[in-house]
């Protein structure tokens, strides 16, 4: 077994002598994610703001319903869609199973409840005031909403980083209905599992190093967020 | 569209409750052309409540609804459309949005349509004439309190609502300051704007109030003007 010092060396070379299969790995991971949270956040958002800004029977439960949902495991989503998505299963006929489509689902499943829940609280934590002068001001719902989401911008843009930071990292469900084909469906987190269990450390803390770059990339984009979203005097 | 047959809106049969208590009792309100109409009651007493139905941001449990002397067909939601687009309603803090000074008062001729090339002189003189050009593109979080309320002011005026309706405008405001602002609300009779403005206290100054009406537990009660200081409704009672 090679030393965590020979790996991470091995590691960097290969990602910056631009070693195609780690390249593909990576790309696969950011174009399903980014697609699975395009598709989440515009029902996600339409959610939030519903349980934030309209009173109907049972919005208590269903806020409380987002927020368990937020602690249900990756694998537990992936075999859910797993079963659904099996030739025996009820949605078997649309042969989705280890296709992309079926990582993008199972991740839109897995971000839903932590967009909602963040987007939630902070358009909860928003003045009511935006929306209402919005609206007297001439606006009609609609372009009140995209006000009201211009205002609470900072709040909202830390729930999408919130959002893909749990499916660019999640290994259970893309594992599971994606089945880590090379070249398809591997992405970063199974393409670890993988590498972990050849023993080919060195492929593995790329991988890892790759996913440690992406989070520092999201963190410093909220820094920057944070310091232009200053507390009004 | 004169000063001879003033009433353009009435509101009959208001009444609003919550949490079992009654804060709109039946009530009726009427308004007029050119009217700068002060409306006075304790805290709680729904001065706030009724501004925001007549706005259009709250629904009351019942009302009627009667525009330029006819009733439009019923249902809180064509109600609610009519009021806001003749309405604009000034919070008691106004909510000005992140952007300047410009892009604010810019913000609701944009969305009731008004022809972008239009929009910049319309700006610039509403901003000229209440001697905040220089604010023009400053941003909203740097102005002070008094100037972000003549901000909101100048951003409801120059949409020229048929009714304008303020939340304790002058509240926090210093004597130049509340000053401007009268100067503002009377030159807006001119613009055939009517005005409903609250406040506890029954003196305003050089404001040329037509109308004094006072809420009472939710009871609507017109006092005469200039007499100030007493705090029970005497005086003819408008609605039971």
């Amino acid at each position: 077994m090679e030393s965590l010092s020979d790996a991470s060396r091995q590691a960097l070379y290969l990602l910056f002598t631009g070693d195609r299969e780690l390249w593909v790995v990576i790309g696969i991971s950011f174009t399903v994610s980014l697609r699975a949270v395009i598709f989440a956040t515009p029902l996600a958002l339409a959610c939030a703001f519903a349980l934030a800004y309209l009173r109907f029977p049972g919005r208590r439960l269903l806020i409380s319903l987002f927020n368990t949902a937020l602690s249900v495991p990756a694998v537990v989503v992936g075999l859910t869609l797993y079963m659904l998505l099996s030739r025996a299963g009820p949605l078997g006929d649309w042969r989705l199973l280890f296709t992309q489509e079926a990582m993008i689902i199972g991740q839109i499943l897995l971000c839903f409840p932590i967009l909602v829940a963040m987007s939630h609280s902070a358009l909860q934590a928003s003045d009511r005031r935006v929306w209402e002068t919005a609206l007297t001001l001439g606006a009609t719902p609609l372009r009140a909403l995209l006000t009201l989401i211009h205002e609470t911008r900072f709040g909202l843009i830390a729930a999408l980083i919130a959002g893909f930071g749990r499916i660019i990292a999640e290994v259970g469900s893309s594992m599971m209905v994606g089945g880590n084909i090379l070249n398809y469906t591997r992405n970063i987190p199974t393409a670890i599992a993988l590498e972990t269990s050849k023993g080919s450390f060195a492929q593995g803390i790329a991988l890892g190093l790759v996913l440690l770059l992406l989070a520092l990339s999201l963190n410093l984009l909220l820094t920057l967020l944070q310091g232009r979203g200053e507390v009004a005097a | 569209m004169n000063g001879a047959d003033p009433t353009w809106l009435r509101l009959e049969g208001v009444s609003f409750r919550r949490g079992g208590r009654t804060i709109l009792g039946n009530l009726s309100i009427d308004f007029a052309q050119h009217e700068l109409t002060l409306l006075t009651g304790h805290n709680g007493s729904g001065k706030t409540t009724l501004l925001r139905i007549l706005a259009g941001l709250l629904q009351p449990d019942s009302c009627t609804l009667e525009l330029n002397g006819s009733r439009p067909r019923a249902g809180w939601r064509h109600c609610r459309q009519l009021l806001r687009s003749h309405s604009c309603y000034l919070h008691q803090q106004p909510y000005l949005f992140d952007a300047t000074v410009f892009d604010n008062i810019a913000y609701g001729l944009r969305r009731r349509g008004v022809p972008a090339g239009r929009i910049r002189p319309q700006v610039e003189a509403a901003l000229a004439t209440t001697r905040l050009e220089h604010l023009a593109q400053r941003h909203c979080q740097q102005l002070s309190g008094g100037e972000k309320q003549r901000v909101a002011m100048v951003r409801a005026w120059v949409l020229r609502p048929r009714l304008l309706l303020l939340d304790e405008p002058v509240a926090n405001m210093d004597k130049p300051s509340r000053r401007q602002c009268y100067e503002l609300l009377n030159r807006m009779r001119e613009d055939d704007i009517a005005v409903l403005l609250t406040s506890h206290d029954p003196q305003q100054g050089d404001l040329e109030i037509t109308r004094h009406l006072h809420l009472y537990r939710g009871e609507m009660s017109r006092k005469e003007l200039h007499t100030a200081d007493n705090d029970q409704p005497e005086d003819e009672v408008i609605q039971p």
